[in-house]
């Protein structure tokens, strides 16, 4: 059985799990320096593909799709929006399709993919990393990349806090609900912003004397309980990603930049497509999730 | 009675992490019943009370409020029938004043607005919070605090009025006055459900209690017997009032009920005591 920790952490002991966390944040900053150098979809879709691989082979498929789930209608606006309102053309943009009152541009289309891929490639990798990183473990590899120890602290501490924050939105949520109010729109969210944030505010003010009190800020070099093995095939894993994402940061620069990567001109029925699906994912969830607090 | 509540073999497994909290329950609580609900920490005894309310729906099984299945209806829709008051007060409280705070609950369960001032005025001299109707909830003391969330259900008027560990972190006042409260809810004909580990509290003021353990009901019956219930106290590791086990302990009285106050076994000796020694919360 899976049990979700703090942050997003998914206790196990798979392949992924068992890899150093400098390893995976290797992996990670090479993805990213690719995903900011390439602005052709095909690669970047395929570091998408190959992370879900990664994940069914860990066991991690379906906890990695559910994060996913949270972001798609951010991810799937990018495309839709892009597609009827492209950012890279104006007068000049070439018609694929209409559907209804719709323009579908080419240029749009094109356009979106590349944010998409770019934005999911990122995602995949950055929570594959987070979910088998205990977040301890996440603290002593940055401190063995030598991040100065109060940011690493703060980062650290702050990523704790979002899964404690969303719990207490639903006890506060729930607390209010319990007095008949109607958990519809925005403006019956906002009255419990305000046991949430006064909580946070309380909780990070007993944190900090609590750490005062522990000594922290004094001087001198600080030792972490939990260590971070980094072994032969850590090592050579890390430099491989450092590698492979240096070689493609170069190549993303010369042959897959925004400049170079011809725009992608897609068949109507492929284009419409694309255009459906994601118009689908980003108001069906966004619709889906209002119903589900209306139910509740 | 007929049974405002009642739950028929429910089950309850959480979401995440498959954690078995409730396994097979089956209870009835009668209208104007004072039930007290304890067992250790994860027992399953917050998450049975949240399925009285909607908050929580079953996996298995049905929970009726006045014969309305929960799984059918909103918290919302409950509300008005069922009233919970959450362990932490910050949880609950929001509004700019605390007259605000006991108005808000009454308005959305649809109270006419003509009526509203006079609930809160009743929960105002009840809960005497007279002083502190302007001011911000979060600039109050804790205790105070704790009032104002319980007062916040009051005024809704609920059939059945759950509340969570009331007097836990409560000073004495706190704590006499939710003494007060739950009597006197029993007194209008109130259904009042008590999770809490204050023994001596529930000895005072239920006239059942349950017993939780593992997301099993282990024991129910009167204080009396609960208490002298030896096997589920172990096995729970609770311990009655100190009055109760030393009613127990004595010497001579094999087969007579569990005293639950000093009072009562002061007065077996012929004795009498004063109102300090009667029981919890009442001073």
């Amino acid at each position: 059985m899976q049990i979700q920790t703090a942050m997003l952490h998914v206790r196990g002991a798979s392949w992924l799990h068992r890899l150093s966390p400098i390893a995976k944040l290797a992996w990670l900053v090479a993805i990213m320096c690719f995903a900011f150098a390439s602005y052709n979809p095909v690669p970047l879709f395929a570091i998408v593909l190959a992370g879900l691989v990664m994940a069914m082979t860990a066991g991690l498929l379906t906890p990695i799709l559910k994060v996913l789930l949270v972001f798609t209608p951010v991810t799937a606006s990018m495309l839709v929006i892009q597609a009827i309102a492209p950012a890279v053309c104006s007068d000049d943009c070439t018609p694929a399709t209409t559907i209804g009152p719709l323009v579908i541009y080419q240029e749009g289309i094109s356009h979106g993919l590349s944010l998409t891929s770019r934005v999911l490639s990122m995602e995949v990798i950055a929570i594959l990393a987070l979910i088998t990183t205990n977040p301890a473990d996440l603290f002593s590899a940055f401190a063995r990349l030598r991040v100065p120890y109060m940011l690493n602290f703060m980062v650290s501490m702050t990523l704790q806090l979002i899964p404690v924050l969303q719990r207490e939105v639903q006890i506060v949520l729930s607390a209010q609900r319990s007095r008949g109010m109607k958990s519809h729109g925005f403006g019956s969210v906002v009255p419990s912003f305000v046991p949430v944030f006064a909580g946070a505010f309380e909780r990070v003010q007993q944190l900090s004397i609590s750490l005062e009190s522990r000594a922290f800020g004094s001087s001198g070099q600080k030792t972490s309980y939990r260590q971070v093995r980094f072994g032969r095939l850590d090592r050579a894993v890390a430099i491989l990603g450092l590698a492979v994402g240096l070689a493609g940061t170069v190549v993303g620069l010369i042959w897959w930049s925004a400049d170079a990567t011809p725009v992608i001109v897609l068949p109507v029925w492929a284009t419409v497509a694309i255009f459906i699906v994601a118009a689908v994912m980003f108001v069906g969830i966004i619709v889906a999730a209002l119903l589900a607090i209306a139910r509740s | 009675m007929s049974a405002v509540v009642g739950i028929d073999r429910a089950r309850y497994v959480y979401p995440r992490g498959g954690v078995v909290a409730l396994e097979e329950i089956t209870v009835e609580i009668p209208e104007g019943q004072s039930l007290g609900v304890v067992g250790q920490n994860g027992s399953g005894k917050t998450t049975l009370t949240k399925l009285m309310n909607g908050l929580l729906k079953p996996n298995s099984g049905r929970v009726l409020v006045d014969g309305r299945d929960t799984a059918k209806a909103s918290v919302q829709e409950l509300a008005g029938d069922v009233g919970y008051v959450f362990q932490n007060p910050n949880h609950q409280l929001f509004a700019p004043t605390v007259a605000d705070e006991l108005a808000f609950g009454p308005r959305n369960i649809g109270v006419p607005e003509a009526e509203i001032p006079e609930r809160v005025a009743e929960a105002v001299e009840f809960f005497g919070l007279a002083d502190i109707l302007a001011l911000h909830p979060y600039r109050i003391s804790f205790p105070l605090r704790k009032l104002v969330g319980i007062a916040s259900i009051f005024t809704m008027r609920p059939r059945v009025f759950i509340l969570d560990e009331p007097t836990t972190g409560q000073d004495h006042r706190t704590t006499s006055t939710i003494n007060r409260l739950i009597r006197r809810l029993r007194d209008r004909g109130s259904t009042v459900v008590c999770v809490a580990h204050d023994m001596p509290l529930l000895a005072d003021v239920s006239e059942r209690l349950i017993v939780m353990w593992n997301g099993r009901l282990i024991a129910d019956g009167t204080p009396r017997e609960v208490f002298a219930d030896r096997a589920a106290m172990e096995r729970t590791h609770l311990a009655p009032p100190q009055i109760t086990q030393l009613s127990l302990a004595l010497p001579g009285r094999t087969g007579r009920p569990a005293a639950l106050a000093v009072g009562e076994l002061v007065g077996e000796f012929g004795g009498a005591v004063g109102s300090a020694g009667t029981g919890s919360g009442e001073a």
